[in-house]
């Protein structure tokens, strides 16, 4: 029993660390700039992030004991089977929905609450049982591109489509199409705010472009005989092939726009320091103050001039992102970028 | 430590092998025949050449001073127990740390002004594998084509031939962070070979690699350096340094101990290397075996 004991206190810490991972969501650019401009007309908001969220939360504890490990420890059958049914208990979401269906029994929420809740975490509970090596068959098959950025931007693809900011964007953007595509008619304003919020909910990702590639991505940056722009370009390719479907439903050009300052504003802290990212995670970007909210500043700056002044202020959008990319691109040619992310002797 | 300092000064190992028929000789025929070939080299320019190179980590000096040549079609070996700054320095020679004070050139670009002429000219191992998760093991030979400019036709014979001999071939459609170590690090050494470079670091090349696919590679890199291609390896498999290398460093504490020509090294170099470092004192563990005495 106390080697049991042992096991389920340190699937605790771990599961604890995990969770202190997922709810990084609080240095997002989205979430903080939302809870700033929207305050309490924020809710919907952050029930779609809360959505978002429950799914990572959901694992599976026992996931976070290797395989190998776990034959090597000398347990009998029953104490595996005791494992196996305790392990989910040390996550929390498993208590919530315990407790959810006490306040079901109370008639405090319906039904079917309830069962949309457990069915969401079940989900994360059985997608964090799947083999790791499925985790980048989902993303397998990417498009191929023509010039030598091709794998570059295939892999860029891959990493953004591994982080939450994409799904809660795309979330924004489903529900949007779903409530043109049933004929309601939204005012071009109010599709604005949205396209602001799809543009946020990404920017983030923007502010550590090559968190991704942390630690062993970066050498091979650094061997690479490319000019230092391109693997900006090529990142930046990929947050724009992942935005402009995503804006589609929306006012794709003030979008643009928004999407292009907010890459410009995000080269300089991304080629200062990468910033490790964890996978079906929210991305960790800069400090929200003052980088944060200065992207936020320029992406709905960018995005409202665009739309309330024409397609012809894209041009100088266009111009900032070049420029950025040239002169940001020069300390990953010069061997000069993410100085602050170490590589030890 | 003086007494360690047996720098052989003069070691002359100059280039170029371009002899196909003397490089041969120098294969085939062992250590007698590596004599002729550094004899005929020592007149010819170096490929690598380090003049007072050091590196600081803040207070840490992870290289003092170094003073290093090797010639073309030369395989050095850089040996040295963990943290001798072995791979610091392949590090700083490939451009992947800037150097903290003196000079060094590779294959004629300076490491510090000319580095993207000197990343065309080299296939690097780091330490890190410099390996992309996201990336298959054929699409990180695809995209090495791409960027070294290869010809589409040539790119994809190469990748067969590498992915064939590194028997790579059943990984190709695999994610690099679902392959084991050993074909991380075979992935890594492919994309290093690939654009067939004139000079090749490599960190570790052996380490986690099966017996069968580490002699596949010692042929390898024999082979390249008898067509002219210079070898920098940092490897703790003494056998197979000995094996390969006409050339060997040893470094303690950031500091060149030894700097031979394999033709100077007489006996098996395991007994030289435990001659420069030797076994700390005293390590017992008592309570470390089940039998009670």
């Amino acid at each position: 029993m106390a080697r049991l004991a042992a096991i389920l206190r340190a699937l605790w810490l771990a599961t604890r660390r995990d969770r202190k991972s997922v709810l990084s969501v609080g240095s997002n650019s989205f979430v903080m700039a939302s809870l700033l401009v929207m305050q309490d007309a924020g809710l919907f908001i952050f029930l779609l992030v809360a959505l978002v969220v429950i799914i990572p939360l959901s694992a599976n504890p026992s996931q976070k004991i290797p395989l190998s490990r776990q034959r090597c420890w000398p347990l009998s059958r029953a104490e595996v089977w005791t494992l196996r049914m305790a392990s989910p208990w040390v996550n929390p979401m498993t208590w919530l929905i315990a407790l959810l269906l006490i306040a079901v029994e109370a008639e405090k929420i319906t039904n079917g609450v309830w069962l949309f809740t457990a069915m969401v975490v079940s989900g994360g509970f059985l997608v964090s049982s799947l083999p790791k090596n499925l985790e980048h068959a989902v993303f397998r098959h990417m498009p191929r591109f023509p010039g030598i950025l091709n794998q570059l931007i295939r892999k860029d693809l891959r990493q953004i489509l591994s982080v939450m900011d994409v799904y809660l964007a795309g979330l924004l953007s489903g529900i949007t199409a779903f409530v043109r595509l049933t004929g309601i008619d939204l005012p071009s304003h109010g599709l604005m705010i949205l396209t602001t919020l799809v543009v946020l909910a990404l920017s983030s990702y923007t502010l550590s472009l090559f968190g991704p590639d942390v630690p062993s991505g970066l050498s091979r940056y650094r061997l690479l005989p490319i000019r230092g722009w391109q693997p900006l370009l090529s990142k930046d390719l990929s947050v724009l092939l992942v935005s402009l479907p995503l804006l589609a439903p929306m006012q794709t050009v003030p979008g643009l726009g928004a999407t292009l300052v907010a890459l410009a504003i995000g080269h300089r802290p991304s080629v200062r320091v990468a910033r490790m990212q964890s996978r079906w995670r929210f991305s960790r970007g800069a400090r929200f103050l003052p980088l944060g909210l200065a992207q936020s500043f320029g992406i709905a700056s960018a995005g409202a001039l665009v739309f309330f002044h024409g397609p012809l202020l894209l041009v100088p959008c266009i111009a900032v992102w070049i420029l950025s990319i040239r002169h940001y691109g020069k300390p990953i040619e010069r061997g000069a970028a993410w100085v602050d992310t170490t590589l030890s002797p | 430590m003086a007494a360690q300092m047996a720098v052989a000064s003069g070691l002359g190992l100059n280039p170029a092998p371009q002899d196909d028929a003397l490089a041969g000789t120098r294969h085939h025929h062992g250590a007698q025949c590596r004599c002729t070939v550094f004899s005929r080299l020592g007149r010819l320019n170096p490929v690598i050449s380090c003049r007072a190179v050091r590196r600081d980590f803040g207070d840490f000096t992870a290289i003092h001073d170094l003073n290093l040549e090797v010639a073309p079609g030369a395989i050095c070996s850089l040996l040295g127990p963990n943290g001798a700054g072995k791979s610091t320095t392949i590090k700083v020679l490939t451009g992947l740390l800037p150097l903290t004070g003196g000079t060094a050139q590779v294959a004629g670009c300076d490491v510090r002004d000319d580095l993207q002429k000197l990343k065309c000219c080299i296939g690097v191992v780091p330490d890190d594998l410099g390996l992309f998760d996201d990336l298959t093991v054929a699409e990180h030979l695809s995209l090495t084509g791409t960027v070294h400019r290869l010809e589409a036709r040539t790119a994809r014979h190469r990748t067969d031939q590498l992915l064939s001999v590194l028997e790579l071939a059943h990984f190709g459609d695999r994610f690099v962070s679902a392959c084991s170590h050993g074909v991380r690090k075979k992935t890594a050494l492919a994309m290093a070979l690939l654009p067939n470079p004139k000079v090749l670091f490599l960190d570790e090349p052996f380490e986690g690699v099966d017996p069968v696919s580490s002699r596949t590679i010692c042929g390898l890199l024999q082979q390249a350096a008898e067509k002219g291609t210079t070898v920098l390896l940092t490897t703790h498999s003494l056998f197979l340094a000995q094996s390969i290398a006409s050339q060997f460093v040893i470094m303690i504490d950031g500091r060149l101990v030894w700097n031979v020509s394999a033709t100077d090294v007489s006996g098996p170099l395991e007994q030289h290397y435990l001659d420069l470092i030797e076994p700390t004192e005293g390590g017992k563990v008592d309570w470390l075996g089940w039998r009670q005495s």
